[in-house]
């Protein structure tokens, strides 16, 4: 349906470049350079246009982050930001509009009481109707909440800026401009539609996955670099968990390259959706394997042992402050977005519409960028769904998770992903019956393993996580032995 | 890596006070600790040498915010055995009802701040809004939402009010249904149990020794509940049970001190169901009773050479107050009131419990204990 997207960013600009370059360079005596000057000209105007789709639509990330964990967490707040206004605790409320001229007001009393009605939480008893706050999650239509994150810029913007006496000045100021430059070099190969993408380069999937472990460096030397002790261990942790994460992520990806026969990743979405088969249903543990690296990868609990705020007051950002800190913040989250995407892309078709085939006549109108975008959201709605329901995970058991189960599941998924290509599939579109098959299997041994769980034992059983060092207090020259 | 001493405290987010916990680390490991308290030290027991019996109690609730009923009663209970006055039956029933909201309410603050401790803030504002509850129930009775001095020598500062036995009834009902989810959050995550169990192990023999009482003692299995082995109050007339888990011979684990505290929670919600059934004059009649139903008259001096003394089960642990009456020369202040603080004794116990365990493993160890700082350092 590349073809069919009628939301031909890439085009426009082209043919933009094109006619202004024929009208300006191809004017002047340097009018060889003609063709040159206006791929140069698509390629700066396509790269802002990527960059301002990316960090308007990442505020929809943060939204998501509040409202979304203010759901699940039943967290009075913020979801009910602009009840406090309308419907007012309890019913009661500021009566302004009572306080307006010539009864102008009444539209505002008539609303409020409509709001109360079908909205609000009254009841004669006080208790009650606070038990029924639960039931009530504010006005989701109006987006309350939506604008915060400006006012959050606006703060950064106005913080000081300090650097902690005796940290290492130099790297401590570079460190945040490897992780930022990085972060925002990724969305450079990332599509976000069939004609909306700044870099395509025939190896995209390798450049980008290369540019994905940068970051983790920056991490280290700004934990390094700080002067601290809790960002020192911070920034360890960091380097020891993305390197025992990269490596199954990494197998992952390839298992999905090898399964499209290409390390283009429009190519990867184009044979998903030539083929008529979504990865996600062709590999299931390669997607539930992304995921999970994945997430550690932008160190969101259950794995951000990098940044533990109950033991490591905040990791390696502690002494981070500012609009610096803020920055750094946003590339946690266009991580996170990355991710959410490269989901989107590698698994669930890409652009293609929710219906694959059956549906896109019909669906033709809506372009491409606004079905990836929307399975990037709801990815990202699973992330913040995994965070409000996971605690988190002690250094070691991270690394022997990673080491111990994800590294030999991905190669199981490569090898998977290698029989499908070279056994399976025929050269021509997937049977329903390969998806189907593979799908009904994951779903089986998923409730398998769910059910699995024998609450009377779970209580009495040997604690099979123990740790513990023998290790005396310490004393002078104990370290020695 | 080398090692190297970290100072935590006393402004960071394991501590829940003010106090500091120095480690000694090698790499992740723990090596070594050294609590220091001490921070918010109020010199209370002299403050309560410059006031009379009832002037003290505010000063009581002041130290354990999160507990701060039990704490006024406890005292309350030292200043009745002191000066041998008899409570009402009714008063009595009050407040074990008051005292036991608070238990729930002050382990529910336990379980919120423990959760963020390892990493699920989920749990924190469900407990929060749990807790919120059990604070409207105490407003009702004490008038604010913190520091009630709701009891007064010789009964309590007022009846139950209209209509506080049916809304108790219903919110200890929805609590105790809510409990179920905690554990489908909580229990049924093994992530959360990969966290607590098998971590912080403390021998049942160790506590005694250093005198850790409370939940964290019946999670090691020892049955010492002073409401159940020296009951007090009307503890011998309600149902309940106490709540002391089986651990694992290497002694009990954070996840057994987490169960405890939630079968406790259980256990506080029954009593304070069944208190309301049993109360004499009915629980839901209001102020048929006449002041003497719930408040007896009481003598404000203590002779010379008197003692008054209690043991309270708070939420803690055991907490003392012992008083020496004043006599000719003191007037109506006591010579001495001397508080002994489960938390004081615990915290130093739980902070060599750590040694072995990662770094990460700290706030899971110390949360469970479930420190305050306020009765700590008095």
């Amino acid at each position: 349906m590349a073809e069919g997207d009628w939301l031909d960013i890439r085009g426009w600009v082209e043919a933009l470049s094109f006619a202004v370059a024929d009208n300006t360079v191809g004017m002047s005596r340097f009018w060889r350079q003609k063709g040159t000057t206006a791929d140069i000209l698509t390629e700066l105007i396509m790269a802002v246009v990527v960059f301002g789709l990316i960090m308007t639509t990442m505020l929809v990330l943060l939204w998501i982050e509040r409202k979304f964990f203010a759901r699940i967490m039943d967290r009075r707040g913020a979801t009910m930001a602009m009840r406090s206004l309308w419907v007012g605790e309890g019913g009661e409320h500021v009566d302004w509009y009572g306080l307006l001229p010539f009864g102008t007001g009444a539209p505002f009393r008539w609303l409020n009481r409509w709001l109360n009605k079908v909205a609000g939480s009254d009841h004669a008893v006080e208790s009650v109707a606070r038990v029924h706050d639960r039931s009530y999650h504010g006005v989701w239509w109006m987006l309350p909440g939506f604008f915060q994150n400006i006012a959050d810029a606006v703060k950064f913007l106005t913080k000081e800026w300090m650097v902690p006496t005796k940290a290492d000045k130099f790297v401590f100021e570079v460190a945040p401009f490897i992780i930022i430059s990085s972060t925002i070099m990724l969305f450079a190969f990332i599509p976000l539609g069939p004609h909306v993408w700044s870099a395509n380069p025939d190896l995209s999937l390798l450049f980008l996955m290369a540019i994905f472990g940068i970051a983790p460096l920056g991490v280290f030397f700004a934990g390094w670099s700080s002067n601290n002790k809790y960002t020192l261990i911070g920034g360890i942790r960091s380097a020891a968990q993305l390197t025992a994460y990269e490596i199954p992520l990494l197998v992952t990806v390839l298992a999905v390259a090898v399964l499209s026969g290409s390390m283009n990743i429009i190519e990867i979405v184009e044979f998903q959706m030539v083929m008529d088969g979504w990865n996600l249903f062709l590999l299931p543990l390669g997607a539930a394997l992304f995921l999970i690296t994945m997430i550690a990868e932008v160190e969101r609990i259950p794995f951000d042992m990098p940044e533990a705020e109950a033991e490591l007051v905040e990791g390696w950002w502690t002494e981070y402050g500012g609009l610096r800190w803020g920055l750094l913040f946003m590339a946690e989250y266009l991580r996170a977005y990355a991710a959410c995407l490269l989901f989107a892309i590698f698994f669930l078709g890409g652009w293609e519409p929710f219906g694959g085939n059956l549906v896109a006549q019909y669906t033709a109108f809506i372009p491409g960028i606004a079905w990836l975008l929307i399975k990037s959201w709801l990815m990202f709605a699973v992330f913040v769904w995994v965070r409000a329901s996971l605690h988190r995970v002690r250094t070691d058991q991270i690394l022997e998770f990673g080491w111990r189960w994800l590294l030999p599941l991905s190669l199981v998924n490569l090898g998977i992903a290698v029989w499908l290509r070279l056994w399976v599939w025929q050269g021509e579109v997937w049977s329903p019956l390969v998806p189907g098959i593979i799908t009904a299997i994951a779903v089986a041994l998923f409730v398998l393993l769910a059910i699995d769980e024998d609450p009377e034992s779970l209580g009495g059983r040997e604690r099979p996580y123990s740790v513990h060092v023998k290790a005396g207090p310490a004393g002078p020259g104990t370290h020695k032995k | 890596m080398a090692e190297m001493w970290i100072s935590m405290g006393p402004q960071h987010p394991m501590t829940h006070g003010l106090w500091t916990l120095r480690v000694k680390v090698d790499g992740e490991t723990v090596i070594d600790t050294e609590p220091d308290l001490g921070y918010i030290h109020r010199a209370v027991e002299k403050i309560a040498e410059l006031r009379d019996f009832t002037k003290f109690t505010t000063y009581c609730d002041r130290l354990c915010y999160a507990s701060a009923n039990t704490w006024s009663h406890a005292y309350i209970y030292a200043v009745e055995n002191l000066l041998e006055v008899e409570v009402p039956e009714r008063a009595e029933y009050i407040r074990l009802v008051a005292v036991e909201i608070q238990r729930i309410a002050s382990h529910l603050m336990w379980l919120g701040a423990y959760c963020p401790d390892v990493g699920n803030l989920t749990a924190f504002v469900w407990c929060l809004r749990e807790r919120e509850m059990m604070l409207d129930l105490l407003q009702e009775l004490g008038g604010s939402r913190l520091h009630y001095n709701f009891p007064r020598v010789g009964g309590v500062k007022r009846d139950l009010p209209i209509g506080f036995a049916q809304r108790c009834r219903t919110k200890i009902n929805l609590f105790l249904n809510r409990i179920q989810e905690y554990e489908a959050l909580l229990d049924e995550s093994t992530v959360f149990l990969v966290r607590t169990q098998g971590v912080g192990y403390a021998k049942p023999e160790e506590m005694v020794n250093h005198g850790v009482t409370g939940p964290n003692v019946r999670a090691g299995g020892i049955n010492y509940d002073v409401r159940w082995a020296h009951p007090y109050s009307v503890y011998d007339e309600v149902d309940w049970e106490p709540s002391v888990e089986k651990p694992s011979i290497k002694g009990a684990d954070c996840y057994d001190r987490y169960r405890v505290r939630v079968e406790e929670m259980q256990q506080s919600g029954r009593m304070v169901l069944d208190a309301l059934d049993k109360m004499p004059g009915g629980a839901d009649t209001h102020h048929q009773h006449g002041d003497e139903a719930i408040l007896a008259k009481a003598p404000l001096r203590a002779p010379e050479g008197t003692s008054g003394f209690h043991h309270f089960e708070d939420s803690r642990g055991e907490s003392m107050f012992y008083i020496v009456g004043g006599g000719e020369q003191r007037g109506k202040f006591p010579y001495r009131n001397s508080i002994r603080s489960p938390m004081f004794i615990t915290i130093p116990y739980a902070s060599k419990c750590m040694i072995g365990y990662k770094v990460a493993d700290i706030p899971a160890i110390m949360g469970s204990f479930d420190p305050c700082i306020g009765e700590t350092d008095r």
